[in-house]
């Protein structure tokens, strides 16, 4: 054993053993998965497969060990000390949360064993005072935790008689189990299990009935290969490389009007990019979209100035401002409180609020003739909103 | 001879990965949302055969850990908040050996900075991602086909080299969509995951010439494994700094520095007697694309290279450089961070960089430095 003389490891460690052995596990049918700490030192006691881990994550590595293995038959064992389960506590309330077939094994000592015999989140407040550690906050209940959590079976167990026992029936429970083992620490605790029993939790089981957490094998749709492709169905009168800027307010519309663009461009046999820009908050503010449309391919994406900007509210102008050059052909939605000299017209009158941004693109379409507004009513001839939308492609004739 | 029919659609290099992981046999997304990374996540909750949503960072590269050690191809993505959060796990994984791809989305730091902003700023980050200064293998895209190769090459590397394999995109370069005719994405075969023959008795973490130890999974019936972060011998047990177990350390750098030519990848354009060269990659690549033509219109003579094997450094990179009087590094960062990487800091006139922050690198920028 790897522990020091009268450590309580030695005896928690000796428990899983004889718990997997009765139960008739063999040594390829099991997992140890275990972390840092005085109790990350059991792999080489254990002659199963084994994963040893950082600090305290232990139980979140079970988490991918046993959903990896996918096997009833096989059992991921994942052990860790007090200090492990504090900074770590999510992992465990996450595994139990999906009730993962796996058991967590506590080795509780109350303390840091490797560096020193600091105070975990585990020790208990009588502890504390014993050890003369000023912090009175109580203890982490880790067995109410994850049982509160979806555990399937939860217990503490303070007597060395019962570690056995308790771990068997763990063990054969489907599901997420977990078991914390008193265990004392002769170098920084005490010489004498009695009197380390004056300063633990009372033992307590919990059960909760629950389906195991599995991850299911899907059988998924390839996502390019049903794509539609985009035939060239247009023509075009486009010389060179043209930048539409499309500028308004989130729910508006614009970014779909934006990749309709972009798609048309394409049914018009040529080359096209469309870049979103929105807060990260995506219902609320502005909402850009940056179009472009070239009769050769297309690398750099960036727009340095528009060719053409349609701005539908105040909104989208603040943003866009900067980027409107003296060649650049604007047209303002004359509902935009924006004071300029630039070219208004009616998009959301005709259009609508939501219809705004695609009225906008077929007005500025027919007006320039780069290619036929008919192409976007070919986009979204399928669409599930395909009346609406050609609705407000079509209104652009009342601009 | 029989002709492809060509296929236009508008499609983001977002879709291109996931769909060419998944054609590579990537089995798992485990995902934490983040901007701007989301792409991958809501197309992978569509295509993978195995989606998990993860609770924070930190579980999701732990639970891939799990997977992987079970004999799984894992995959996520995120942007620089969730990768530092992963960076324990990440040094784990590489020293246990676990073949996964995290795509790591690059926006605009630092910290929270702008999520919506794309950027090429965490490259030096990962250069020093792995604590010792072994090389962790990046590739980087630069268009859509690379989109799809690379995603292809991620998935082999970190299968045929026990690794994990960052796969580094930029906001602009996952979330921009193109007109691009998928006809050219050629389908890819799932990468191969049979045991190899193995010495007996078998130990985990014992390689032959090849520095790459043969993989067996938790659970399997064959031999007994055992995965370590610590510092392990061959058996894949704690060693105390004795030879075997330091070797052991010593050859996760040398199974990636002695085969670098195995994952070496590129794109020279070489102008005769040019003496200029533009440097780029990711997502600047395609404005350095435009200003090369650009010159080279206006009779100028350059020539460019696109580094998409980042790190390690492959020595291809150093030998073409090395070719040129001037050099001029294109990257969408405060201090060109791929100069820095090559050269230092330190400031030369025959090395230049045009650098970009919080906007896209444009063709002028970089002409401007030429």
């Amino acid at each position: 054993m790897p522990f020091c003389p009268g450590c309580g490891h030695g005896i928690s460690t000796r428990s899983i053993s004889e718990a997997l052995e009765q139960l008739g596990y063999g040594t390829k049918d099991v997992s140890i998965v275990s972390d840092i700490g005085c109790a990350g030192l059991v792999d080489p006691l254990f002659a199963t497969h084994s994963i040893h881990g950082l600090h305290g994550r232990s139980p979140a590595l079970g988490v991918g060990v046993s959903l990896g293995i996918d096997n009833s038959k096989k059992k991921t064992i994942v052990i860790q000390g007090d200090g492990g389960a504090t900074i770590g506590l999510q992992h465990i309330l996450e595994a139990a949360r999906r009730n993962i077939d796996m058991t967590l094994v506590v080795f509780n000592n109350m303390l840091f064993g490797m560096t020193g015999g600091q105070m975990s989140g585990l020790s208990t407040n009588e502890f504390k005072d014993y050890k003369q550690s000023a912090d009175e906050a109580d203890p982490y209940d880790v067995v109410q935790l994850a049982h509160t959590a979806g555990a399937a079976y939860t217990r503490r167990v303070n007597h060395i008689a019962n570690f056995t026992p308790a771990l068997k029936e763990a063990i054969a429970t489907p599901g997420f189990s977990l078991v914390e083992l008193a265990s004392l620490c002769t170098s920084y605790a005490m010489k004498k299990v009695s009197e380390y029993q004056e300063y633990i939790v009372e033992e307590e089981k919990f059960l909760n009935d629950r389906p195991v957490g599995h991850l299911p094998l899907r059988q998924t749709k390839p996502l390019i290969e049903n794509m539609k492709g985009l035939d060239t169905l247009f023509g075009n009168n486009l010389n060179g490389r043209i930048g539409v800027l499309i500028a308004g307010s989130a729910g508006g519309g614009v970014q779909s009007a934006a990749q309709q663009l972009a798609q048309a461009g394409i049914l018009a046999g040529l080359h096209s990019t469309m870049k979103g820009e929105y807060p990260i908050t995506v219902g609320t503010g502005f909402s850009i979209a940056e179009v472009i449309l070239s009769k050769d391919p297309i690398h750099y994406t960036g727009l340095e100035k528009s060719d053409v900007a349609l701005i539908i509210t105040e909104d989208g102008f603040k943003k866009v401002k900067d980027l409107l050059a003296p060649q650049t052909k604007v047209w303002i939605d004359d509902k935009a409180e924006i004071e300029s000299n630039y070219t208004q017209k009616g998009f959301s009158k005709a259009g609508g609020k939501k219809g705004a941004a695609l009225s906008a693109i077929a007005y500025w379409l027919n007006e320039s003739g780069v290619f036929s507004p008919d192409a976007l009513l070919k986009v979204v001839e399928n669409h599930k909103y395909a009346t609406e939308l050609q609705e407000a492609i079509n209104s652009y004739k009342k601009v | 001879m029989e002709t492809k029919t060509s296929k236009n659609v508008l499609i983001d290099a977002s879709r291109i990965i996931t769909e060419a992981l998944v054609q590579s046999g990537a089995d798992v997304f485990i995902g934490y949302p983040i901007t701007p990374s989301n792409l991958f996540y809501s197309y992978s909750k569509l295509r993978f055969p195995q989606f998990l949503a993860g609770p924070d960072e930190i579980s999701v590269l732990q639970w891939m850990s799990g997977f992987s050690a079970a004999g799984k191809l894992p995959v996520t993505a995120t942007a620089f908040p969730g990768l530092a959060l992963m960076t324990e796990t990440l040094n784990m994984a590489y020293m246990m050996e676990l073949p996964m791809v995290l795509i790591i989305t690059q926006r605009l730091g630092p910290s929270t900075g702008s999520a919506t902003t794309g950027a090429q700023g965490d490259l030096k980050f990962l250069d020093g991602v792995i604590s010792g200064g072994m090389p962790l293998p990046i590739f980087s895209p630069s268009n859509f086909n690379d989109a799809w190769t690379l995603a292809h090459e991620a998935a082999k590397t970190a299968i045929k080299f026990r690794t994990p394999v960052i796969l580094l995109t930029s906001k602009e370069m996952v979330m921009t969509q193109k007109s691009f005719d998928v006809s050219t994405l050629e389908p890819l075969e799932p990468i191969d995951r049979s045991i190899k023959p193995y010495e007996k008795p078998y130990q985990t973490y014992k390689a032959g010439a090849d520095k790459v130890p043969v993989f067996l999974p938790l659970a399997n019936e064959l031999e007994q494994v055992r995965f370590n972060s610590s510092t392990h011998n061959n058996l894949g047990l704690i060693g105390k700094n004795d030879a075997e177990s330091l070797g052991n350390t010593w050859r996760l750098k040398e199974k990636l520095e002695t085969r670098i030519d195995e994952f070496t990848f590129y794109e020279y354009d070489a102008q005769t007697d040019a003496k200029n060269l533009v440097v780029s990659w990711g997502i600047s690549a395609d404005a350095a694309r435009d200003a090369v033509a650009h010159l080279r219109k206006n009779g100028k003579k350059v020539s460019l290279l696109i580094a998409k094997t980042l790190l390690p450094v492959p020595p291809k990179i150093y030998e073409i450089i090395d070719q040129y009087e001037e050099i001029t590094f294109a990257e969408e960062n405060m201090t060109g961070m791929y100069k820095e990487m090559l050269y230092g800091k330190r400031q030369s006139t025959q090395i230049k960089v045009a650098t970009k922050f919080g906007t896209m690198l444009s063709p002028s920028e970089i002409i401007e430095k030429i």
